[in-house]
């Protein structure tokens, strides 16, 4: 595709997502504001994730912050939502800071647990502070105005991406992928590994805290067990690989087309869907296991090999 | 006596195993020095100790007549760079951008954008004979390509002094002295050389003088011909019927 072709792809579907609410039956919309949202999370994982190669399964901790941290600024201490959602991200980041300095020391699987347990620990903590209401939840003020919350949860995903866009071509980009490709070296070279793991972990928290925010108050009863999904983290981390971690649209992909086909199948089959959706997931990760990104780039070139090679790859 | 690099009394302690037992030397400004033992002597822990991968347990190094006790990639933007003995490029990044990388992070590196840092990159590309492979992925290049494109990632760090670490390893006859012409390249542009190398024709060709370790401890130091004929450096390498 030629550039120009390409950019008239790009700002046409944007286009067609910005009219969504006034185009579309309603339960599309709130389709809408969950996938958009996700695709934010798959995007924040990919930061970390992705480009600086530490797979982290706490991003739930920091959706779940943001969400919380917004619910309490204006419940607790009635402050306007945009003020809610901002102190939100900024306890999440902060905390981002805090647990990643000695946490980012692990590396690999070691890292990936410590995460993990911190996605576990969390909630527990919030589910016993008063202020948090604890393990009953909290109810926000309410506002029927799905096209609103549909607008910002685009707006966010689009803010995500154009940083991810940016960073991915800055010298702080190049210093994440080092990382990822070789920590040792990279630290050999001059990257202050210490440093650029913090900010992209700290960058990635930013982005998750404000989706929670606004899921929150989209949602307006919130409690541990939702804002603090476990399950988040799964779905966020399949989603950009699926999608191509490391790249800069491929989480967004992952996210939407997967997002559709569980909704696809959990309207004609509910039922065996999740299972359905378990068989389309190792469809993939067999045929195409360096995500939709990298299919899109190879498979003009190779064709169908694309697939074969993959599976030979494999070794299935 | 125009210093470089000074190590004084360096000892490093892995728990019970005394990887280096006072270890003292000096690297002259354009020195090339040799570094050489059997393996486990202590080689890669001396490299690793200069550059800041590892702290030692004990003495100092002193670089430009300063302590060095900065982490790792404080060193480098002084000027230290170092290849490793098994290289590990950026494997997904083209060979251009594993350069640009180094360019960018390295001891000028903070002044220079990513347009700039790419253009020099291609200019320590060249210099390493990689010019023409410049945008193929780092994971595809063979053996004797990775190891030109350690060394012109250390180049564009624009070092002062340069840690190799058995860049030689694996390579042919050919290869060999054509790295040998590399490296007599790198010492014409003031870098000073440190050398870990198992291939003798090289030490004797490049180096100015050979420290020789033995269980961690320097057992000789002084020009090639000299030191590598020593009766204790030969039994170290062969055994005692040798010697």
């Amino acid at each position: 595709m030629n550039p120009s072709l390409r950019w008239f792809a790009l700002f046409g579907t944007l286009a067609i997502l910005v009219a969504v609410p006034w185009i579309a039956p309603a339960t599309w919309v709130q389709f809408g504001i969950s996938t958009l949202m996700l695709a934010t999370l798959a995007q924040s994982w990919s930061i970390i994730g992705g480009y600086t190669g530490y797979a982290s399964f706490g991003g739930s901790v920091f959706y779940g912050l943001g969400s919380y941290g917004t619910a309490i600024a204006m419940i607790e201490y009635h402050l306007p939502f945009g003020v809610g959602l901002i102190l939100g991200a900024l306890v999440a980041v902060t905390f981002a800071v805090l647990i990643g300095l000695p946490v980012l020391r692990l590396r690999g699987h070691y890292f990936a647990i410590a995460t993990l347990a911190l996605a576990q620990v969390v909630p527990a903590i919030v589910s016993n502070l008063d202020i948090a209401g604890r393990n009953i939840g909290l109810i926000l003020p309410l506002l029927r105005n799905d096209a609103l919350f549909y607008e910002s949860a685009l707006g966010l995903l689009v803010i995500t991406t154009l940083s991810i866009w940016y960073i991915s071509r800055s010298r702080f980009g190049f210093g994440l992928m080092a990382i990822r490709e070789n920590e040792d070296a990279a630290a050999a070279m001059g990257v202050n590994t210490t440093l650029y793991k913090t900010l992209a972990f700290a960058i990635a928290a930013l982005f998750s805290a404000l989706s929670g925010g606004i899921h929150a108050y989209w949602i307006t009863y919130i409690d541990p067990g939702g804002e603090f999904d476990i399950t988040l983290n799964v779905k966020m981390i399949i989603m950009a690989v699926f999608g191509g971690p490391g790249s800069v649209l491929g989480p967004i992909a992952g996210a939407f087309l997967l997002s559709g086909v569980s909704e696809i199948l959990s309207f004609k089959i509910s039922s065996v869907a999740s299972l359905f959706f378990g068989l389309v997931i190792v469809i993939a990760v067999v045929l195409m296991p360096r995500g939709l990104a990298d299919l899109w780039h190879r498979y003009k070139k190779l064709g169908l090999h694309y697939f074969s090679e993959n599976i030979r790859e494999n070794r299935v | 006596m125009n210093l470089i690099l000074e190590a004084s009394n360096l000892v490093k302690r892995f728990q019970g195993l005394v990887a280096l037992k006072h270890v003292s030397f000096g690297l002259m400004r354009g020195e090339i020095m040799g570094l050489v033992g059997p393996n486990g002597a202590g080689k890669t822990t001396l490299i690793n100790l200069i550059s800041g991968s590892l702290n030692p347990t004990n003495g100092e190094i002193i670089f430009e007549g300063n302590i060095l006790q900065q982490p790792a990639f404080r060193r480098a933007r002084l000027g230290i760079a170092r290849t490793f003995q098994i290289a590990k490029p950026f494997s997904g990044m083209s060979a251009l951008d594993n350069v640009a990388i180094a360019a960018l992070f390295g001891s000028e590196g903070q002044q220079r954008t990513m347009h700039h840092a790419r253009q020099f990159a291609q200019q320590w590309l060249d210099f390493v004979g990689l010019a023409h492979r410049s945008s193929m992925r780092a994971d595809s290049l063979g053996g004797p390509d990775r190891k030109r494109l350690e060394l012109a990632k250390s180049l564009a760090m624009k070092p002062k002094l340069l840690l190799l670490d058995e860049v030689m390893a694996g390579l042919n006859q050919t290869e060999i002295d054509e790295v040998i012409t590399i490296i007599k390249k790198m010492r014409d542009q003031g870098i000073s050389i440190l050398v870990v190398e198992h291939v003798m024709k090289a030490i004797h060709a490049l180096c100015d003088r050979v420290l020789v370790l033995h269980h961690g401890q320097n057992i000789a130091i002084g020009k090639p011909s000299q030191v590598l004929n020593e009766p204790a450096v030969v039994e170290a390498y062969l055994g005692k019927k040798h010697a």
